[in-house]
């Protein structure tokens, strides 16, 4: 046994089994630490690994995942990240990832423990993405690129083992949803016509950035058909639109428009910029009381917009969001006339995070971020 | 055959909860019951039939209702601070 696996033992934070594939993983499904695919087990030899790439202490906690508030220390981070597949280089992201999503202002309890069917949405930018391969191409939001893949895994490992969103008892989701297996993309700077979501929210273009939202999965906007850029926002309008999603009576929770690079090209060339987008979004997609049932505008809608009803009676529109600034737009995926719409958990602002070294200067890269 | 290995557990324990905790009080004869609605439909109906409920079984002094303005953020600071003061415990139910 190495020294670092008796000081685990001694920690009392690992334990002994057979080394066997099948072994760990029937007694890891049976302790409840999975998400019900098999897992890589996390011995202390792979788990040391993944500390390589982490630049505090192995018992440091990085942050509290609610609803249990169990501590996200990295040796247990590692561990949800050795189960996932990660290399050890992705492990800095997945500690920012957490930082973020652990920020009061997400409302991570509330997404971890609702009953709606949101999931942490991790968005990538920077150098970063490309120094990890995270796909923001053709099939981003699917399957195919281990760094997606295993990183949206591991955090997801992380919230049920550590922050113990266990479905049917503190995950109360009514559907749950695919997106809680993995979500994780990297935004198409390279075809972006506007600049990217963390250069809009402040941080340098050369630095590396995690957002997180609080995320439906997304909901396919095709238009084949318009060619100018008011064609293409008044599709996505009449997409986003809808009665039954949380952002029409929860705003403040960003909702996220994804354009494919083709619609954000048609819409930039016809003076576009993203501010205007969010405006025109902001203004095209409120939703008529009519739309809703009778005893939603009775409980709901004349509770939440009372100024609104008294002016405007049954003509009343509401918003998807507080502000057309609320709107979250980024570019994603690859070729073809398509754009998505992801509604959020309503409430809860997407958090953004720079990695950045323990002296608080940016890492641009991994890389970056190992240099001493 | 296989040997053994050490391998990491990845869960978290729950905190421990620290402080006297309110079975070091001594119920008072009568109590100041608070409810916290969620602010979702029927948690007033269920609520208001553990009102009825929890008067069959202990004497009740006053109840103070107060209901989040959203279901999914935490009760804000004022509506918390106010059952601590003027309360001795407190129901909250969600209800969908």
């Amino acid at each position: 046994m190495s020294a670092f696996a008796q000081q685990l033992m001694s920690k009392g934070v690992a334990l002994e089994a057979r080394d066997d594939f099948q072994t760990v993983n029937d007694l890891y499904l049976e302790r409840g630490w999975s998400d019900g695919l098999p897992i890589v087990p996390p011995s202390a030899e792979r788990v040391e690994q993944m500390l390589a790439y982490c630049d505090r202490p192995w018992d440091e906690p990085v942050a509290k995942i609610p609803p249990r508030w169990g501590e996200a220390t990295p040796i247990r981070l590692a561990a949800n990240a050795v189960m996932a597949g990660c290399l050890p280089e992705y492990f800095p992201l997945i500690m920012l990832a957490i930082e973020a999503m652990c920020e009061e202002s997400f409302n991570l309890y509330g997404i971890q423990a609702t009953t709606h069917q949101c999931a942490p949405l991790i968005v990538v930018n920077g150098p970063v993405a490309r120094e990890l391969d995270i796909n923001a191409g053709h099939n981003a939001f699917g399957p195919g690129r281990r760094s997606n893949a295993t990183i949206g895994r591991a955090i997801r490992l992380a919230l049920l083992n550590i922050g113990g969103a266990t479905p049917g008892s503190c995950d109360m989701s009514t559907f749950g949803s695919p997106a809680k297996y993995s979500y994780c993309v990297a935004e198409n700077e390279a075809l972006s016509p506007w600049e990217p979501l963390h250069v809009e929210r402040g941080f340098p273009a050369d630095s590396s950035t995690v957002s997180v939202f609080g995320a439906e999965g997304p909901h396919n906007i095709n238009d084949h058909e318009s060619v100018s850029g008011v064609g293409i926002l008044k599709m996505v309008a009449g997409t986003v639109a809808i009665t039954g999603t949380n952002n029409v009576t929860l705003p403040g929770g960003d909702p996220l428009i994804v354009f494919g690079p083709e619609h954000a090209a048609t819409v930039a060339r016809d003076g576009f910029s993203k501010a205007d987008v969010k405006r025109y979004l902001y203004e095209h997609t409120q939703v008529p009381f009519t739309h809703f049932s009778d005893e939603y505008i009775e409980r709901r809608m004349k509770t939440l917009y009372p100024e609104r009803f008294a002016r405007d009676g049954m003509n009343a529109r509401a918003p998807m969001a507080g502000s057309p600034e609320e709107f979250a737009v980024i570019v994603l995926g690859g070729s073809g006339k398509h754009s998505a719409f992801i509604p959020t958990f309503g409430h809860t602002p997407g958090v953004t995070r720079a990695l950045k070294r323990r002296d608080g200067s940016y890492a641009s890269s991994v890389k970056d971020f190992l240099r001493k | 055959m296989s040997q053994s290995a050490v391998f990491v557990i990845p869960e978290a324990p729950a905190p421990v909860q620290v402080g006297e905790g309110p079975q070091a009080k001594k119920p008072p004869r009568q109590i100041r019951l608070g409810i916290l609605d969620n602010s979702k439909g029927n948690a007033d109906h269920l609520l208001a039939m553990i009102v009825e409920m929890v008067k069959a079984e202990v004497q009740v002094a006053s109840v103070l209702s107060l209901r989040k303005p959203t279901a999914g953020l935490p009760a804000p600071a004022e509506i918390l601070d106010q059952l601590t003061r003027e309360v001795d415990c407190v129901v909250t139910a969600m209800a969908d």
